[in-house]
C-alpha cells in the first residue's frame, strides 16, 4: 500500500508538465483557438500536438515493447492523463487512450503492424462507431449492416453521435453482419477507412456551441481484411473495448482543474468587497468541492493500481467514471451558484467570471450525465455486475 | 503509487475480520451495550493475544510494531464486526500518547500491561462543551508541595468505569493552551464516574476529579505544553473512526444486499428493481470513496501533525456518508429492520456515535476551511500544481 507516488513516478510528472507547460502556453492558446468551435483547440493544433506526444514517446509509453511501446506501468499512463487533462491540453481522446489497447488485444497482427506504429506516432485519428439513433444507452440494438461480397463488406447504416468523425481517419465500427440476428449476436467490429467512397459526416450544432457529427455509410465498401476479430464475435470485442475506454474516463485532471479555478478566483478581490475565500460560506462549499476532488483522485489512482497489478477492474472502472463525472457536475453546479450575476455571462463577454469558462462548461459538461454510460446506467453496471443484484 | 492490499495486509485484514464477526453474537453484543464495561474482558484478552492490543507499540514494551494503516485495517475490521473493545482508550488514545509524549519509565510501566490486556487506561480531554479547541479545557492542576492536585468534570470519556487509570488534561495556567496532561489512577480519591446513556457501542463516562493529588511523576510529557500531544491524538482518533465508519458503512451495505437478493415483493427479488439498485449503487460509491480515503489517512500518518490534510478530509467524507448510508439500508430494509433483533441497528446507532468521535463533520470543516486561507498549499494536499493562470 503506497499513496505517493514514488520518485521515479515523480519525476515523469515533473517532466510531463513542463513538456505541457512549455508547448500549451497562453500565447499559443490564443493563436490556436478555434473560434467558430467555441475558442477550443483547432483541429489542425490538435493533430500537430498530437504528434509531439507521439513523439516524446507519450503515446506508446504505457503499451507492450512488443508494439513498441515503452513497457510503463498504468500509473505512468494515469499520470499522463491526470495532467494531460489539467493542463487542458488537446488530443487526449480516444485515439490515444484505448483504440490502441483495444487494437493490440483484438487486431490481427496485419492490422497491428500497418496501425499501431502510425498510432504511437500520434499520426492517426479516430472515431468510435457503437452509437445509432436506435442504439443509444441500449447498445446491442445497432441497425448498420455490412454484407458479404467477396472479399469485401459492405456496410450501409448511420452512426450518430460520433465524437471527432470529421476529423477522423479512422472508424472503430460495430456493424449487423447476420441480418437474421438481433441483440448482442451477429454483430462484427470494422476498421473503416473515412475516405472510402460512400461515407459522408452530418453536422449537429451542440448546446456547448461546438458541433458534433454523425456518419453515414452508403455501400460502402471495406476489405476482409479490416474486420476486427471473427464474424458474428462483435460483442465480445465492444465489451473488452469498452472496459478500456471507461478507464480513460476517470482521470481526475478536469476535476482538479476546476477546483484549482475556483479557488483562484475566490483568493482574489478584483471589486475591492471583499475576497469570497473570507465568506464562511464560501469556504465551506470550497472545502466539500476539495473533499470530492479527493476522492476522484484516489479512486482514479486505486484503479490504476488494480490495472498495474495485472488484475482486470470492470464495475470498479464504472465506478471510479462515474465519482469523476458526477464530481465534475457537483464543481459546475457549486461554482455556477457562487459566481452570482456573473455566472451566466458568457465567454467574449468581458464581465463573464473566469473567461466565462465555468458557463461554458457547466452547458459542455451535460455529456458526463449520458455519454459513454450515462449516470443511471452506470448504476444499473454496479448494481448487477458489481454488487450481483438480480436483473 | 499502489493503492492495493500486499499479502500481509490482506491476511491481517481477513484474520481481523472473521474473528470480529464470529467473537460474539449480536445479541451479545446488545446486552454489553448496558454492562459497565461495554466490552467483554475474555474477548479482549484474546484480542491482546493476537498481538492487537499492543498493535502500534515496539515490541520492548510487548507490542507488534504493526503501522498506522495496519491498524487502520483491524479498526475497520472491528467496526464491520460491530466488536466492543477498548482499542480506542487503551491502545489508540493512552497507548499512542505514551508513545508520543511518555516518559520511558511511563512506557515501561503501562505499554506492556496495555499489550496484554491486564490493564484498560483512557484518556479525558473533553468536558461540557464537547468541543476540540484548548480553550473549552476548563478543568484545573496545581501544584501543591511534592505533586499536583486536579479539579474538575470530564465528559466523553471512553471505558472510564474499566481503566485502570486515566490520562487527564487540565488546565496550568490562563493561556488558551497552557494545559497539562497527569495520569491518575482511577482508585485515587475524588474520583467518581458516571456511565452516560449514549447510542453506539462505546461506554462513555462522566468523570468528576475532586481535589485529586497525584505525584510529580505522574505528568506526562512537559508542564503546561500538552496540546501539541492532544491534537496529535485527537488527529489519531479522528483518522481510525474513519477506518471504523467505513466497516459500519461495509457491514450495513452486505446486510442490504443479502436482504435485497432474498426478500421477494411482486414476485420478484426487491433487489431487481431499479429504485432499488439504484441505492445500492450509490451507497457502493458512498463506501469506496470513503473507504480509500480512509485508507489513505490512516497511512497519512507520522511525524507530528503529518496527515492532517488527509484525516480531515477522510473524517469528514466518512462522518457524512457513512450515517447517510446507514439510512438508505434502513429504507431499502423497511419494517424489519426496525425491530431490534435485526442486526442492522447496531450499525445505525454506531455510526451516529462514530461520526461524532474526534470530530464530527462540522469540525473537520472547520479544519480545513482554515487550512484554504491560512495553509493553501497544505489545503490542495501534495502541491500537485500551483494555481492555474490558464485562459484569465
Amino acid at each position: 500500500m503506497e499513496f505517493q507516488l514514488n520518485a521515479d513516478e515523480i519525476a515523469f510528472r515533473d517532466e510531463l508538465r513542463t513538456f505541457l507547460k512549455r508547448e500549451l502556453t497562453l500565447e499559443v492558446f490564443a493563436a490556436n483557438r478555434d473560434h467558430a468551435e467555441q475558442g477550443m483547440w483547432s483541429e489542425a493544433f490538435t493533430k500537430a500536438f498530437r504528434r509531439k506526444l507521439g513523439a516524446a514517446g507519450y503515446i506508446g509509453m504505457g503499451w507492450p515493447a512488443e508494439y513498441g511501446g515503452g513497457g510503463r506501468s498504468r500509473i505512468y499512463q494515469a499520470i499522463f492523463w491526470d495532467e494531460m487533462e489539467y493542463h487542458r491540453a488537446p488530443g487526449l481522446d480516444r485515439t490515444v487512450t484505448y483504440v490502441p489497447n483495444a487494437v493490440m488485444a483484438f487486431g490481427s497482427e496485419s492490422q497491428k503492424a500497418a496501425l499501431l506504429p502510425a498510432m504511437s506516432r500520434g499520426e492517426l485519428s479516430w472515431f468510435v462507431g457503437y452509437s445509432e439513433p436506435e442504439a443509444g444507452s441500449d447498445l446491442a440494438n445497432v441497425k448498420t449492416k455490412a454484407v458479404e461480397d467477396g472479399d469485401h463488406f459492405v456496410i450501409t447504416g448511420q452512426k450518430a453521435f460520433s465524437s471527432d468523425a470529421h476529423m477522423a481517419d479512422y472508424g472503430w465500427v460495430a456493424v449487423r453482419t447476420d441480418p437474421n440476428s438481433s441483440r448482442h449476436k451477429g454483430l462484427t467490429m470494422f476498421i473503416v477507412d473515412m475516405k472510402l467512397p460512400g461515407v459522408s459526416i452530418s453536422r449537429h450544432a451542440t448546446l456547448a456551441g461546438w458541433t458534433h457529427h454523425s456518419v453515414n455509410f452508403d455501400n460502402v465498401r471495406v476489405p476482409r481484411s479490416m474486420m476486427v476479430g471473427e464474424k458474428d464475435q462483435g460483442w465480445k470485442v465492444i465489451m473488452g473495448a469498452i472496459d478500456f475506454e471507461r478507464a480513460a474516463l476517470a482521470s481526475p485532471g478536469l476535476v482538479d482543474y476546476q477546483l484549482d479555478r475556483l479557488l483562484a478566483w475566490s483568493l482574489e478581490d478584483p471589486h475591492g468587497n471583499g475576497r469570497p475565500a473570507d465568506d464562511p460560506l464560501v469556504r465551506a462549499d470550497l472545502v466539500d468541492l476539495a473533499v470530492e476532488a479527493e476522492g476522484a483522485r484516489v479512486m482514479n489512482y486505486w484503479l490504476a493500481s488494480l490495472h498495474a497489478r495485472g488484475l482486470m477492474p470492470q464495475h470498479e472502472t464504472s465506478l471510479t467514471v462515474l465519482v469523476k463525472r458526477e464530481t465534475s457536475r457537483l464543481m459546475d453546479s457549486t461554482a455556477m451558484n457562487m459566481l452570482g450575476l456573473h455566472a451566466p455571462l458568457r465567454a467574449g463577454d468581458p464581465h463573464a467570471a473566469l473567461a466565462g469558462e465555468v458557463e461554458l462548461e457547466y452547458r459542455d459538461h451535460l455529456y458526463f450525465q449520458f455519454a459513454a454510460g450515462g449516470f443511471d446506467i452506470t448504476r444499473n453496471v454496479i448494481a448487477t455486475r458489481g454488487l450481483g443484484l438480480p436483473r | 503509487m499502489d493503492i492495493t492490499l500486499d499479502e500481509d495486509q490482506t491476511l491481517l485484514h481477513e484474520t481481523a475480520l472473521s474473528f470480529a464477526q464470529s467473537a460474539l453474537t449480536p445479541k451479545r453484543i446488545r446486552e454489553l451495550e448496558t454492562t459497565p464495561d461495554g466490552f467483554d474482558t475474555g474477548v479482549w484478552k484474546e484480542m491482546a493475544q493476537m498481538g492487537w492490543a499492543g498493535a502500534p507499540f515496539p515490541e520492548i514494551y510487548g507490542g507488534a510494531e504493526v503501522g498506522p494503516f495496519e491498524l487502520g485495517l483491524i479498526v475497520e475490521a472491528l467496526g464491520q464486526g460491530a466488536l466492543p473493545s477498548p482499542l480506542f482508550s487503551s491502545v489508540i488514545e493512552v497507548g499512542m500518547l505514551l508513545l508520543d509524549a511518555g516518559s520511558e519509565d511511563q512506557k515501561r510501566e503501562w505499554l506492556p500491561q496495555i499489550a496484554s490486556g491486564d490493564a484498560i487506561l483512557t484518556t479525558a480531554i473533553t468536558e461540557a462543551g464537547g468541543g476540540l479547541s484548548p480553550q473549552e479545557i476548563r478543568a484545573r492542576i496545581e501544584p501543591t508541595g511534592n505533586g499536583f492536585r486536579i479539579d474538575g468534570a470530564k465528559l466523553f470519556v471512553r471505558d472510564a468505569g474499566a481503566a485502570k487509570a486515566i490520562i487527564c488534561l487540565a488546565r496550568a495556567g490562563n493561556k488558551p493552551d497552557e494545559l497539562t496532561l497527569a495520569l491518575v489512577r482511577t482508585d485515587a480519591p475524588g474520583i467518581t464516574r458516571r456511565r452516560l446513556d449514549a447510542a453506539g457501542g462505546e461506554a462513555l463516562w462522566e468523570v468528576r476529579f475532586e481535589n485529586v493529588t497525584v505525584d510529580a511523576d505522574a505528568i506526562v510529557g512537559q508542564s503546561g505544553q500538552a496540546w501539541p500531544h492532544v491534537a496529535r491524538l485527537l488527529l489519531r482518533g479522528a483518522a481510525f473512526k474513519a477506518a471504523e465508519l467505513v466497516g459500519i458503512g461495509k457491514a450495513s451495505l452486505a446486510l442490504t444486499l443479502d436482504y435485497a437478493k432474498t426478500r421477494i415483493q411482486f414476485d420478484k427479488p426487491i433487489g431487481s428493481f431499479q429504485g432499488v439498485q439504484h441505492h445500492c449503487a450509490e451507497m457502493f460509491r458512498d463506501l469506496e470513496v470513503s473507504r480509500l480515503l480512509a485508507w489513505q489517512a490512516a497511512g497519512s500518518l507520522g511525524d507530528g501533525l503529518a496527515g492532517a490534510r488527509e484525516v480531515a478530509i477522510a473524517k469528514l467524507k466518512c462522518s457524512r456518508a457513512i450515517p447517510a448510508l446507514t439510512r438508505t439500508a434502513h429504507q431499502i430494509h423497511g419494517a424489519i429492520a426496525y425491530y431490534r433483533d435485526y442486526p442492522l441497528e447496531l450499525f445505525y446507532h454506531r455510526a451516529i456515535a462514530a461520526q461524532a468521535a474526534y470530530g464530527d463533520a462540522a469540525h473537520h470543516r472547520r479544519v480545513l476551511a482554515a487550512m484554504l486561507t491560512n495553509d493553501l498549499p497544505q489545503f490542495r494536499g501534495q502541491g500537485r500544481h500551483e494555481l492555474p493562470v490558464h485562459y484569465f
